[in-house]
């Protein structure tokens, strides 16, 4: 695509957003081509699986040091009591917002952009849960009692504490892995069903047919269908913003200077989102070319998603500014010298790469150039899991290392342990990720043939949403 | 040797292959075959020891004949029963507290030791006794520690052969005949110093069978100086005692009296009661090279060279001399040279006389000595603040002089056999003795040591020697006083007293330490009541009436001017080195203890090491930052050694702590620090000027339990010069009270019956951390080494907060003993998930072990940061004997559970059910914490705050009282009590 080209042909409407898919096909070839990396996996896939493999051994490594040794194989200390463990916790959690945001509170305003990519979000969704429901467990120094935390009928009579916050995160984390796996699921059903029905081998005809329920797309079911997916997005709505406000309170209910703070729940939603996106954009644009998706996942959705990014990179950056300046306003020199430390303490570059990668890099998409390019879309979104990766760390590292009383100071130093297990994370939220792109379709199926008849039943002028440009004249264009 | 080396025997004599070297290991073919170091198979090792080979049947044969009449020749029978009927007063699970006492450098301090179901587990000082008055310092506490330490010395070898108890006597028993020949001409002993009146009387009836023999005493932190100051000043070799008590101004001339030495417990007593309101505080000057922990607490810390002490003392001198009317002082004052803080120090003494104190350090020559017993005389303090004793020790002299004569007689071939049952000379002896290698020259060298330490390697006889909680003596304390030692557990490895090792030269070790102590204090104080006595003595832990009468010497102030004189002029050019005692490790006795190892130092708070301390200025002159690694040279040796950059150390001078770098002595001692000792000679033990240091490149890890030094401004530890209080009192109002707050009292405390609560006064506290030991001993709390500590991650349930205070050349430090506040709405509380911390009606904010998972969260919402966590396995498999150790009443904690202070519940509960039994409430006599227990300046007071005649409820109301982090509305219940200063207003 060159502005050449575009001479050449009907010069296009800067306000007019891009195709959300291209081309013109029809729902044979939509199956043939959504379905298709199910089907036909190829090298890379198996290259990234292996790969995925080793991260998540160097995930089961870590885990089985941290239970045989004990807490004392990760760097944490005396103050520095939470490190990585929570850092990451939080970091997978935030991660894991996009699913739902995406599927849920976009389709209740009717966004049609989300269909190619909810499918793929949510599954996001239930691998980062996944990956952050693993760190309660391990990080407690007596992983074997961690059951404890559940409020099962114990015969001692001892109820958790239903005062700490770590109880509503148990609460609040479990629902919202229940719901989001119940939503993902729902999606899949009808997808499930196509599968079954064009798989070749007999045991895949089989195990598909087992998920799918039954599935014969009637008109019944389909009723049903659609009005149960109404209500759980309806029930999976507040929950999004639940999960990470609850989360925040892990921190704001404290009193330690640099947690104890009100802005925490909505600034750490909007962190969420930010970073989930960010996620998403990460996964998806290599996935895109990888599984072929590129007449679904179009430019207009990348697009979309980076406007997302900025304005929620925004609002975090609305967050730091307000902590800081409440910290100041409030006159509590505890509260001061933290925000200070932070920016100048020991771990000011960690502060500085948070800053810049969550409040300087994201103003680059004000500009349509960046918007649009790939690559820059991708290094962003990579950049800014980092920069959100550094929020967490900021929080809660520099807020314990130095707290009130000076003679308990001391730096945090992460082992190779600590290493091992947020390498191994993402090993293991990839493996996860590939064994579903191998076995799941990626995109949602229905909903896209649906969005392709609404599309073409109402022309390419209607609605807000706009327009399918016809992948024949586009391909004319060039 | 006796036997051949196993499998050698079969060779036919005569062949040569014997010529050939023969080796186990390259390493040992190319060192050359040592046999006697180290023998695989020692000789005799093929048989057991007592077995009954036909030689040695015929041997022991004619030992039964030769030795009919030693018959007896066993440790003497004690029988062991289970309780047919048991005693009155004796109660399965009731600890019960027996009177002793321990020594260090020959003066004994009072002590109790508390004995669960026989096994001694926590040493406490005995209020009775005038050199504890109830404190208790570290050392005595933490040697409960060696008693258990599973690699103790056990048994006893004569060069590598096992022998038995038996055996060994019947050995000496033969080796002390053989000396009778020459009237022991070629015996020499070379004694750990001791007062013990036991000892003297064994000493006497040696010297009566061997006349010819000869008694050395050697401690490398020996206080000659000070009987040699005497000696200068009244002709006697009379020792100071100050009276703290009644003296207003006191000026430490580099004795670090709070921090160490025999009469530390007692002078931090009355110190301390002397830093409170509503009396006149006294005033502290201390004129030294380093920070000590008497520096730490001085209104005005004079830093300089240990060889520039002697010309303050003089300035001083001359300003009394010329300004205050003292004329018999100036001779002394011989071109002193004044400075301002000289001129101070004597016009504040001045106004003082009779109510001031002159105090000189063992570090400083005798000289000086005398030039403070001039000063205290003059001032009028002699009898008033300053007493005088004669020496108690059995050996006028410990130092480096005797031990010098004793090597050179070694070298000569003059000896024979040496008894040695000082504490590892080998290692403590200046560098320039070689005491090592000739040792080795000494035919029989018997060794009496509790660790198998350096000296050990070099001995030829090593016998472990019995704990000294686990033997009879006696022992006597600075000012005199008697304590009867008895044991607290019998033996748990085979081994032996001195008093034992001594006996068999006189044929007499069957007899038992615990019948000749009796004996002779029958002779002494012998009458128709002696046993029921004996007995009032043991459990009193001292014989009454029996400290030293006060002398009154003239001081001769030609003869103090003369060695003035003398005194040779302080090397020129160079660093000054100077060597201190360590706090932790002593004189190196204490390496193998992990507790001590693991103390926080008091002023630097380094753990497991030590270090060459210099001035912020000279490491700045010296490009030098904490932890590089430097090469200290003097006098053509030289020693590698880590820096610490010390606020308020003098500059150009490097102090080094002694007893780190062993070589020897276990897993604990080794690997820990440098040693120091071998730069140190018999002429220049204390300092010595005219080093150089250069800087290696390399960086030494410290593991140090506090490492940012500055308040940053905070009301932490807060203090008040005296001349402020009255105007700033009301400053501490913000600092206490009821805070504000909207939610409604959880609870009535008031209205229980006991509202526990703990007050710390600032002002008493000196640092010294014998809290800290004894809290690490009462609840159980492990060691996490060296490593761990690195990491942040040591268990002390209490620490020491140390600030240092305006600039760093010479700055105030404050002291904060802190420990969990048992805060009435305590932050950990409504964290815990899993309500494993909670809140008791008395108000303890109590911490339930097994129901805790560790999620930490209760440690990170801690704002004092008291709690700690045990990320590892910190206890693992524990020896035997280690659990013989541990406290019953505590709960010993797992992997991955938080602990932290309780008010030593244990304690509590145990008050509780004697006062109910006893049928009255608990009162503020029956309850002391741990660390109140200890404490030997009354800094910490814990009790009922629903008493109102409690003292901790008269401190909680007290002006000075505040509470830590008070805005936080944590309303602790420890409070603090603000520090008050006395600086000199001339000094300003």
């Amino acid at each position: 695509m060159s502005v050449e080209i575009r001479t050449v042909g009907r010069a296009p409407d800067p306000l007019e957003p891009g195709p959300l898919i291209l081309g013109t096909p029809d729902d044979r070839q939509l199956n043939d081509e959504l379905l298709g990396h199910v089907y036909r996996p190829g090298r890379a896939w198996i290259l990234l699986f292996l790969l995925a493999a080793g991260g998540t051994s160097l995930l089961l490594l870590g885990v089985t040091v941290t239970l045989v040794v004990g807490i004392g194989a990760w760097g944490n200390n005396v103050p520095v009591a939470w490190a990585f463990g929570i850092i990451n916790f939080v970091w997978w959690i935030g991660i894991g917002h996009a699913g739902t945001l995406i599927s849920a509170i976009l389709l209740l305003f009717q966004q049609k952009w989300r269909t190619s990519i909810n499918r793929f979000a949510e599954a996001m969704t239930l691998f980062a849960v996944m990956q952050a429901g693993l760190f309660p467990l391990i990080h407690v120094g007596r992983p074997w009692f961690a059951y404890w935390l559940f409020p099962y009928p114990a015969t001692l009579g001892v109820w958790p504490n239903f005062k700490s916050p770590l109880i509503w995160d148990v609460f609040a984390v479990s629902t919202y892995f229940t719901v989001s796996l119940l939503f993902w699921y729902l999606g899949l059903i009808p997808d499930l069903a196509a599968l079954r029905d064009t798989s070749k081998g007999l045991l895949r005809r089989r195990v598909y047919g087992v998920f799918a329920l039954g599935w014969r797309g009637s008109a019944r079911a389909w009723r049903h269908y659609r009005i149960a997916y109404l209500l759980l997005a309806g029930l999976a709505t507040p929950l999004v913003l639940s999960v990470h406000t609850i989360v925040s309170f892990d921190f704001a209910v404290a009193q330690l200077p640099g947690w104890h703070t009100t802005i925490f729940p909505p600034y750490f939603v909007a962190g969420a989102v930010f970073s989930g996106f960010a996620m998403v954009l990460t996964l998806v644009i290599p996935a895109r070319k990888l599984l072929g998706l590129e007449r679904v996942i179009t430019m207009r959705h990348l697009e979309t998603m980076t406007k997302v990014l900025l304005v929620t990179g925004l609002m975090v950056a609305y967050g730091y500014m307000m902590e800081h300046f409440i910290a100041w306003y409030s006159g509590n020199p505890y509260e001061q010298f933290v925000f200070l430390n932070r920016a100048t303490g020991p771990y000011a570059p960690v502060y500085w790469l948070m800053i810049f990668c969550n409040v300087v890099l994201p103003q680059i998409f004000w500009f349509k150039q960046a918007r649009t390019t790939v690559a820059v879309i991708w290094v962003a979104s990579v950049l800014i899991n980092v920069g959100m990766w550094c929020e967490r760390f900021i929080i809660i590292v520099t807020s314990l290392h130095r707290d009130f009383l000076p003679s308990s100071w001391a730096i945090y130093k992460p082992t190779w342990v600590d290493w091992s297990i947020l390498l191994g994370t993402m090993g293991f939220f990839s493996f996860l990720f590939l064994l579903f792109v191998r076995y799941l379709p990626a995109v949602a199926i229905t909903e896209v043939k649906e969005l392709r008849h609404e599309l073409a039943a109402h022309g390419p002028s209607a609605g807000h949403d706009a327009v399918g440009v016809p992948l024949a004249e586009e391909e004319s264009n060039a | 040797m006796g036997l051949p080396i196993y499998g050698q025997a079969a060779r036919p004599p005569g062949d040569d292959r014997g010529q050939r070297p023969l080796w186990r290991s390259l390493e040992e073919l190319a060192a050359g075959r040592d046999e006697g170091r180290s023998p695989e198979f020692a000789p005799g090792a093929d048989s057991p020891p007592d077995a009954l080979s036909r030689r040695s049947f015929l041997q022991l044969l004619g030992a039964t004949l030769a030795f009919a009449g030693l018959e007896a020749c066993a440790p003497p029978r004690e029988k062991i029963y289970p309780f047919v009927r048991q005693p009155a007063g004796l109660v399965p699970g009731q600890a019960v507290h027996y009177a002793t006492a321990a020594s260090l450098s020959g003066y004994g301090v009072g002590l109790l030791v508390r004995s669960n179901e026989g096994r001694p587990t926590k040493v406490e000082g005995n209020p009775d006794h005038p050199a504890s008055l109830g404190g208790v310092g570290p050392f005595q506490q933490a040697l409960l520690l060696d008693l258990y330490d599973p690699s103790r010395a056990r048994g006893f070898q004569k060069r590598g052969r096992q022998l038995s108890y038996r055996g060994t006597l019947l050995e000496l028993s033969q080796l002390a005949k053989g000396h009778e020949a020459d009237g022991g001409a070629r015996l020499r002993f070379l004694l750990e110093p001791s007062s013990s009146p036991l000892q003297a009387e064994l000493r006497r009836r040696i010297l009566e069978r061997f006349p010819k023999a000869r008694f050395t005493a050697w401690d490398p932190l020996s206080d000659d100086a000070a009987r040699d100051g005497g000696r200068i000043a009244f002709g006697a070799p009379l020792e100071a005692r100050p009276q703290l008590a009644r003296a207003d101004v006191i000026l430490a001339l580099d004795d670090d009296f709070l921090g160490f030495g025999p009469e530390q417990l007692r002078l931090m007593r009355e110190y301390a009661a002397r830093r409170v309101q509503g009396q006149e505080l006294n005033r502290l000057y201390v004129a030294e090279p380093g920070l000590s922990v008497t520096g730490m607490n001085a209104d005005h810390h004079l830093r300089m060279r240990s060889a520039e002490v002697v010309g303050f003392a003089r300035a001083v001198a001359a300003r009394l001399a010329s300004k205050h009317g003292l004329a018999s002082l100036a001779p002394l004052a011989e071109g002193a040279r004044a400075t301002p803080a000289a001129s101070a120090v004597a016009d504040d003494l001045a106004r003082a006389r009779g109510r001031s104190a002159v105090l000189c350090g063992p570090r400083q020559p005798a000289a000086v000595h005398a030039l403070a017993h001039a000063l205290n005389g003059a001032l009028g303090n002699a009898g008033s603040t300053v007493r005088y004793l004669k020496p108690v020790l059995n050996d006028l002299s410990t130092g480096p002089a005797g031990l010098a004569a004793l090597a050179a007689e070694v070298k000569a071939g003059k000896v024979d056999t040496l008894v040695v049952t000082a504490a590892n000379p080998v290692y403590s002896a200046p560098a320039d003795l070689d005491l090592e290698a000739l040792l080795e020259h000494v035919p029989n060298a018997l060794y009496l040591t509790l660790h198998d330490d350096e000296t050990a390697e070099a001995c030829s006889w090593v016998l472990a020697a019995s704990h000294p909680y686990e033997q009879w003596g006696d022992t006597r304390g600075p000012d005199g006083t008697v304590s009867l030692v008895q044991p607290l557990i019998a033996p748990l490895f085979e081994s032996m007293g001195e008093v034992d090792l001594l006996s068999a030269f006189l044929d007499q070790a069957d007899l038992g330490a615990r019948r000749q102590l009796q004996e002779l204090w029958r002779q002494r104080r012998g009458g128709a009541g002696f046993d029921h006595d004996f007995e009032r003595w043991l459990a009193a832990g001292l014989v009454p009436g029996t400290a030293s009468p006060a002398e009154a010497p003239a001081p001769r102030t030609a003869a103090v001017a003369q060695a003035l004189r003398d005194l040779p002029p302080a090397g020129a050019g160079g660093l000054e080195v100077g060597f201190v005692p360590d706090y932790k490790a002593c004189d190196g006795r204490f390496a193998a203890n992990a507790w001590l190892q693991e103390l926080p130092h008091p002023v630097s708070k380094m753990t497991w090491d030590n270090a060459a301390y210099l001035s912020p200025a000279t490491a700045e002159k010296l490009q030098l930052v904490n932890g590089d690694l430097v090469e200290i040279q003097l006098a053509g040796r030289a020693v590698t050694a880590p820096v610490w950059i010390q606020p308020g150390h003098a500059d150009d001078a490097l102090t080094l702590p002694l007893g780190y770098g062993r070589r020897a002595g276990g897993p604990v001692a080794k690997g820990a620090g440098f040693d120091a000792g071998r730069l140190r000679r018999s002429d220049a033990p204390w300092f010595a000027a005219g080093a150089a240091l250069r800087k290696l490149g390399k960086r030494h890890p410290f593991a140090v339990t506090q490492t940012h030094d500055s308040m940053e401004g905070r009301p932490l530890a807060l203090d008040f010069g005296a001349a402020e209080w009255q105007r700033g009192k009301g400053e501490l109002e913000e600092h206490r009270g009821d805070p504000a707050s909207i939610m409604p009292a959880m609870h009535a405390y008031e209205q229980e019956q006991y509202r526990w609560g703990m007050a710390v006064d600032l002002s008493r506290c000196t640092g010294c951390s014998a809290c800290v030991v004894a809290c690490q001993s009462e609840n159980n709390i492990p060691v996490v080494g060296k490593d761990q500590v690195e990491r942040r991650r040591e268990m002390h349930w209490l620490r020491i907060d140390r600030y240092y205070q305006g600039a760093a050349a010479d700055p105030q430090v404050a002291l904060q003993p802190v420990a969990c506040q048992h805060c009435e709405t305590a932050p950990c509380e409504y964290v815990c998930p899993v309500n494993a911390t909670v809140h008791s009606d008395e108000g303890l904010n109590e911490m339930v072990y097994n129901r805790c998972v560790g999620t930490r969260y209760c440690s990170n919402n801690c704002p004092y940061k008291v709690r700690r966590f045990n990320f590892l396995d910190y206890r693992g498999e524990m020896a035997p004997t280690e659990k013989m150790l541990m406290n019953p009443e505590v709960t010993v904690r797992t992997r991955g559970v938080m602990e932290k202070c309780t008010y030593c519940v244990q304690r509590i509960e145990r008050a509780r059910i004697e006062a109910r039994v006893a049928g009255h409430p608990i009162r503020e006599q029956d309850l002391k914490s741990a660390c109140q227990q200890a404490c030997p300046a009354e800094a910490i007071v814990f009790g009922n705050l629903n008493d109102p005649q409690a003292r901790v409820t008269r401190l909680h109301h007290d002006e000075r009282r505040y509470d830590l982090l008070h805005e936080l509305g944590t309303k602790p219940r420890t409070a603090y009590l603000a520090r008050l200063r006395n600086p000199n207003p001339d000094l300003a």
